[in-house]
């Protein structure tokens, strides 16, 4: 996979579009589903954090979950960065709707990654499965999911560092 | 609490909608069946029938509202008895057996019928199909893309780190599996595969593999349960239900089952599952080692490796060698799945729960024959379900 290179232009991320007659046709990103992460200043996503018992919550949880957490004290969080991988599979079949792909449909590796932030967090890899082991340092990435009508939907990804 | 016992049993054998074993044959007929068969072996008439604890199915009848119970009831006669439906995902019908067991021990009921029955459709399972971004689900696959078997395929893939265990070990799992099942006139698979057609089919969620992940099927399980009292005037010989728990998540759970969750301090496992058996090795005061035989819910072979360890019927990272010195066969010292399991039947849902405990109710009795596991007295079964859901029941002679 080429690496895309994202780019502010007019206040809109867009990704590398089809080179046509040598002109630049900038292709418009949007999350697959809006809120949940940014780009700004680096890749993050978007949650929270109790400040009483130090839980770290993504997506955003409206109280504290901890059964051992006296109080409930919430407060918004950008997790970003990097951690190392648990574990990893594959969807080697395509998976079932409300999951959204380009066709033809390509295997992609899984990724459960125990990151330096706190939070155990899963996400595609950029990466190919060939390269991808327990243990191995990873850094949260945002990458394109799928394209419609023109755009370049995007999600939370992990890359090898 | 009163003495429960399990008085009988009836399964209507597992298959593929179209196929000459369940053909088009609706949740109902499939029910019917269970439930007849159940009430014969018991030596039981409707009429005496008191209550119905059945499994509430999100794919098949119970008239879009999870009424299955109602149905069966409405199809074999109504005699205006209370029906509980349970709902708990996959374990389901071990919910609706906990409750069954819950009215009978309680004094409430005398004599109560669990079923549970499904046709369920083609393919994986699908999530909740609410487009909403406030739906966990929804966004796990919309976000990443994750469905059932690739959840199980990292827990897979993290044991290989863990404890060495290779592809061939988990390919050898459902080669000892589909040999149980030979011989079982219940299972949907009754024919013995080799290593070689394991490795050969293709990969699902990498590293397991098409036939190390049990398939939907369609069936249907149904007991009849009563008091130890109730139960002498029937037979000389019943088996006891030594306990029957139920149990859900654990905040520490830290297993990848949503988007995120804190980095544990501790081992990752399923929380649900220990906690229900462990409750029940408790209740029953029966140890791990009591333990003849256990079906447990191994939706992938992974499991008959991971849950023995987990709680405490052998050592953690044992497993593997038990399998490979064929401890784990219905004649080894740690059977497990001598039914030949999720893997051998195909999973409908929520049948899954009931069908252990006739499965246990054979071995206990002596009637299983091939896959008989020699002096059985203790049969442990375990489920799982969506939503943190676990059962666990302990049945003995």
């Amino acid at each position: 996979m080429a690496e895309k290179r994202s780019n502010e232009v007019d206040g809109a991320f867009v990704e590398e579009g089809s080179v046509a007659g040598g002109s630049f046709v900038p292709v418009l990103r949007v999350p697959a589903v809006p809120g949940l992460f940014s780009e700004e200043g680096g890749a993050t996503v978007l949650g929270n954090k109790c400040l009483a018992c130090g839980t770290p919550y993504f997506p955003k949880a409206a109280e504290c979950h901890n059964p051992r957490c006296g109080e409930s004290r919430m407060a918004d969080c950008a997790f970003g960065g990097k951690g190392v991988i648990w574990s990893y599979s594959v969807a080697d079949f395509p998976p079932p709707p409300p999951h959204k792909f380009d066709k033809p449909f390509k295997s992609y590796v899984i990724g459960v990654i125990d990151m330096d932030n706190g939070l155990r967090m899963v996400g595609q890899m950029v990466d190919p499965l060939e390269h991808v082991r327990v243990g191995a340092q990873v850094e949260l990435v945002v990458d394109t999911l799928y394209h419609e009508e023109g755009k370049a939907y995007t999600s939370w990804k992990f890359k090898l560092v | 609490m009163r003495e429960v016992s399990v008085l009988g049993v009836g399964v209507h054998r597992f298959g593929k909608t179209g196929d000459e074993v369940v053909g088009t044959k609706s949740v109902t007929e499939l029910c019917r069946h269970a439930v007849q068969m159940a009430l014969k072996d018991a030596g039981v008439s409707w009429g005496q029938i008191e209550a119905v604890a059945a499994a509430s199915s999100r794919f098949s009848g119970g008239k879009g509202w999870g009424l299955n119970g109602n149905d069966v009831v409405e199809d074999i006669g109504s005699t205006g008895i209370p029906v509980y439906n349970l709902s708990a995902g996959c374990a389901a019908g071990g919910n609706a057996f906990n409750v069954g067991y819950s009215l009978v021990a309680g004094g409430i009921h005398d004599m109560v019928l669990v079923v549970g029955g499904e046709v369920m459709p083609k393919g994986m399972i699908q999530t909740s199909g609410v487009e909403e971004a406030t739906d966990p689900e929804f966004l796990r696959q919309r976000c990443v893309g994750m469905p059932g078997p690739s959840f199980w395929a990292t827990l897979a893939r993290r044991r290989m780190f863990d404890h060495g265990t290779t592809e061939e070990q988990y390919a050898r799992v459902t080669v000892k599996a589909r040999k149980c099942s030979v011989g079982n006139p219940h299972a949907r698979f009754q024919k013995e595969i080799s290593v070689a057609d394991v490795l050969a089919s293709p990969y699902v969620s990498n590293p397991l593999r098409l036939f190390e992940i049990c398939p939907v099927s369609n069936g249907a399980a149904a007991v009849v349960i009563c008091s130890a009292a109730k139960a002498r005037q029937f037979t000389g010989k019943p088996v006891t239900v030594a306990t029957s728990t139920v149990a859900t998540i654990d905040f520490t759970d830290a297993l990848p089952r949503g988007l995120a969750g804190p980095v544990p301090t501790g081992p990752s496992f399923h929380t649900e599952a220990k906690a229900a058996v462990m409750r029940a090795f408790e209740r029953a005061a029966i140890g791990p080692r009591d333990i003849s035989f256990t079906e447990l819910q191994d939706n992938t072979c992974y499991y008959e490796l991971a849950f023995p360890e987990e709680w405490g019927l052998c050592e953690p990272g044992e497993a593997q060698a038990l399998l490979d010195s064929g401890q784990t066969t219905p004649v080894g010292r740690m059977p497990i799945n001598p039914s030949g399991g999720f893997v051998s039947f195909g999973e409908a849902t929520t049948a899954m729960g009931v069908w252990q405990i006739a499965e246990l109710t054979w071995q206990l009795r002596g009637q299983a024959g091939a896959r008989q596991v020699p002096d059985a007295k203790v049969g442990l079964a375990q489920t799982n379900g969506l939503g943190g859901n676990a059962t666990a029941a302990i049945l003995k002679r």
